[in-house]
């Protein structure tokens, strides 16, 4: 969440060979398949809306060249994911060590100090200010509580917007015997002011967040939103605390005997989140959840480290719905390839973002709630 | 109207742009040590080819430069900019592969298709192009015609171009080849007439638009075997390279200063580099069946007889090594290694092999570099006449200090002086820092070449400074 000097990103930005291998999903991986995999440069075909165009870009917004916030600059800045799949491809095949997402995120804390951002992006912060959550939700909904062994971090939009995964998991939490609680007075972990450069806000988010858990004492967080779990584990301090997946708590439940569920014995696609699979590298987790449950693994054909993104990180959702659309429109394509007009899912937003293009999107918490 | 305007008409708003946030994306490329960035004042994207007719009369009638872009890949500053106001005209969404021909053995596609994405194809045909030593990335289309098919193998041949649709300057569209007497028999290179296509070769963009090109493919084969045969002496590995080509025993032939090749290249695998031979010969075998056994033991027993050894090298290094050499590449480890890489690429006779490599590493080592930035690998191409033999001297530098960059342009200056010197047969493009010396050394030859770019561009609008 610190600034960067701007030399460590010119140096990055010009570490940049413009091969643009980080926009296809790895070749011979694939079986020699040609499959995209950056939606911002694919959706909107200018050389800016790829990794090596948008560097320079940021380098001329440095150098002072670029100095007026125009509605193609906000777009070009804010119109990407940061979903990470041109990172993922570029330390793969070049070894070069700066992350992408982040240094996007910092160009666009350079705009946002410069007041260049989208309505939309300002109308989330407003609405964080206002409520502490980032749907401007004014209302209190309350979680059941049973003790501080962990904490269950809800966040927003499995809170507000879809609450059939908070409900599952504790749900699933119950039926453990855990002893959770979930804070008493949750804000916005800060994550979608962190990813549309509004870091002020951020840092209030983070200090309240922090003395509500410190108040609790628990020796585990569980998150069911990756968003929040990367925002804990790179944005948060040390709170002494081990920060969990749900699909990590849950199988450590199963292992420990605590949790016993049942099998589903179905096939189904599995979505691997951005949050969670490049950016915190929880890939096998969710799968092993699945297999504990009975249900096979159809793997998409771009999977892991080369899944497409499901369209809604970033800030996108908000600020470029269109584009949100387009990209959840390609991967609901790739889903409904495998048969299925069903994906499981580990990530709040890629179920919102998936289910709006048509295709129903299960939790992974939702489906092992079913077995208990 | 502005010239923005005409451009919007033309291609339609939404494929134009006049802003900074878009044209900055199309001011540097990988080259940028030697070539300043320079934006372009448009940014154009026309979806067909009469699209690009009408930006090219549009910029004919208007005196504006224009830029083809295809990919905007391995293209070392060709199409940065030198002028003000210049349109650049990115042809990326023209990525239609038109026909891969089993029978014909031949591709004929857009200007926007990359090499993975025609492997991609021409695979489902058993078929493969000539590989590039590039990014899957790049355009096959822009790949071939700036002769830039420097991967090629003694099996493939050098020229894979036979014939290409070009639009001209003024707006005027090209056949070349067969397509002049029937434009759905694109096959044969020699037309009726004078082969004057082979003088739009190698142009930056500097005589038209490419539109459409076919290429030759080749075949894929079942049996296979690559060697990797280390050396610890330079000289030692000539008479196998020399046999292998000369009788026409492999399909690939690489030569490689090993220390300092392959731990940039296959960095990411452990292994202990420091044990291998300092310099490694790949031969790669393929034919069928029977054929190919016959072959195989040939080359055997020219490696055991070579006094070169048999590397074991371990799998994952072998496969990573295999799709450098066989393959569309996806492993430019060389980038990270030091943050980024420099090559002079060129074309010269085999038997000026130790030389060449001395002559730069004792360069480098001067100017000081380390011995571990300095890397050079030799493939023997095209039937092997004239010994002909692909070079790449190269330099692993950190981009971002200026001392290394500044030692890198010494060092560029005096390999490309020393090159012209000892003799080499061209440079693999007419890219920035080895035109300029090349065009002061072939007299009136560079004359002619001027007046056949001023016949064909009077107003001198196609990529103006890039050659002249």
């Amino acid at each position: 969440m610190e600034k960067m000097l701007e030399d460590v990103v010119l140096r990055a930005i010009s570490h940049c060979f413009k091969c643009k291998l980080c926009a296809i999903a790895d070749f011979h991986g694939s079986d020699e398949k040609w499959l995209a995999l950056c939606p911002s440069g694919s959706y909107y075909g200018f050389n800016s809306f790829y990794s090596p165009g948008r560097f320079e870009v940021f380098r001329e917004v440095l150098s002072g060249e670029i100095d007026c916030g125009t509605e193609m600059l906000v777009k070009v800045a804010f119109g990407c994911q940061l979903c990470g799949a041109c990172y993922e491809r570029c330390k793969e095949v070049s070894k070069v060590e700066l992350d992408n997402a982040e240094l996007f995120e910092e160009l666009r804390s350079v705009l946002a100090e410069r007041g260049w951002l989208l309505d939309a992006h300002v109308r989330i912060r407003e609405d964080v200010e206002r409520t502490g959550n980032a749907y401007g939700a004014s209302e209190k909904l309350e979680y059941p509580s049973s003790g501080d062994e962990v904490i269950y971090f809800v966040g927003c939009t499995a809170r507000y917007r879809e609450r059939e995964i908070s409900e599952a998991m504790v749900r699933v939490l119950n039926a453990s015997g855990a002893r959770f609680t979930v804070l008493g007075d949750e804000w916005c972990c800060g994550s979608p002011l962190l990813r549309t450069g509004q870091r002020d806000v951020a840092s209030r988010l983070i200090a309240h967040n922090v003395e509500e858990i410190r108040g609790i004492g628990a020796e585990k967080m569980v998150f069911t939103c990756p968003g929040c779990l990367k925002t804990f584990k790179e944005s948060y301090s040390d709170l002494g605390v081990e920060l969990l997946h749900a699909s990590e708590y849950i199988n450590s439940l199963v292992s420990e005997g605590r949790l016993q569920p049942g099998k589903l014995k179905i096939a189904l696609p599995y979505h691997d989140p951005c949050h969670l699979g490049r950016h915190l590298g929880i890939y096998d987790a969710p799968r092993e959840t699945l297999e504990l449950i009975g249900v096979e693994v159809v793997e998409l054909s771009r999977n892991r480290g080369n899944a497409w993104c499901c369209g809604s990180g970033g800030g996108v959702k908000s600020g470029f719905p269109e584009f949100a659309t387009w990209t959840a429109d390609e991967r609901v394509g790739e889903i409904r390839e495998t048969g299925s007009d069903i994906v499981v899912s580990a990530c709040p937003f890629c179920k919102r973002n998936l289910e709006d293009s048509g295709v129903k999107v299960f939790d992974l918490a939702e489906l092992v709630s079913q077995t208990l | 109207m502005t010239i923005l305007e005409e451009l919007e008409r033309i291609v339609g708003r939404e494929n134009v742009s006049g802003d900074p946030a878009i044209t900055a994306a199309y001011s540097r490329d990988q080259h940028w040590t030697f070539v300043p960035p320079k934006n372009p004042a448009y940014v154009a994207r026309p979806g067909t080819k009469e699209e690009i007719r009408d930006v090219l009369m549009l910029a004919n009638r208007e005196n504006a430069p224009v830029i083809p872009w295809s990919t905007g890949i391995n293209i070392r500053g060709m199409t940065i900019p030198v002028a003000d106001g210049t349109i650049m005209l990115d042809v990326s969404r023209l990525d239609r592969i038109v026909e891969v021909n089993h029978g014909m053995m031949t591709a004929t596609i857009q200007p926007g298709v990359t090499f993975g994405m025609l492997v991609e194809e021409t695979k489902k045909h058993g078929l493969r192009p000539a590989f590039p030593d590039a990014p899957l990335t790049v355009s096959a289309v822009t790949n071939n015609y700036l002769r830039g098919i420097y991967q090629t193998a003694p099996r493939d041949g050098l020229d894979h171009i036979l014939s290409f649709e070009i639009i001209l300057p003024n707006g005027e569209t090209l056949q070349t080849g067969s397509r002049l007497l029937k434009r759905d028999l694109p096959y044969f290179r020699y037309g009726p007439g004078p082969e004057i296509a082979s003088l739009f070769i190698a142009g930056p963009g500097t005589w038209g638009v490419v539109t459409e090109l076919t290429l030759k493919l080749y075949r894929i084969f079942e049996h296979q075997k690559v060697y990797y045969v280390g050396f610890d002496d330079l000289e030692k590995p000539m008479g196998l390279l020399d046999r292998v080509n000369r009788e026409e025993l492999v399909s690939g032939c690489r030569f490689v200063d090993t220390i300092h090749w392959l731990p940039p290249y296959l960095g990411t695998f452990d292994y202990e580099y420091e044990t291998l031979p300092e310099f490694v010969v790949v031969l790669v075998v393929e034919n069928q069946d029977r054929i190919f056994q016959a072959q195989d033991h040939i080359v055997q027993t020219y490696i055991a007889e070579s006094g070169g050894k048999i590397l074991d090298l371990p799998q994952d290094l072998v496969d990573n090594l295999k799709c450098e050499m066989l393959g569309a590449e996806t492993s430019p480890m060389i980038f990270g290694f030091k943050g980024n890489f420099y090559c002079v690429g060129y074309y010269g006779p085999l038997n000026l092999l130790p030389q060449y490599y001395r002559d730069f590493k004792e360069n480098a080592l001067e100017i000081g570099f380390e011995a571990e930035d300095i890397s050079f690998y030799a493939n023997t191409i095209a039937r092997f006449h004239g010994q002909s033999t692909y070079y790449e001297l190269e330099i692993y530098f950190d981009s971002s200090d200026k001392r290394s960059v500044e030692m890198l342009r010494t060092l560029h200056a005096r390999t490309v002086a020393n090159l012209l010197e000892t003799g080499i047969y061209g440079w693999f493009r007419p890219y920035a820092g080895v035109i300029e010396p090349t065009l002061d050394r072939i007299g009136n030859f560079a004359d002619y070449w001027k007046k056949l770019q001023n016949f064909i561009d009077p107003n001198g609008i196609m990529n103006p400074g890039k050659l002249f």
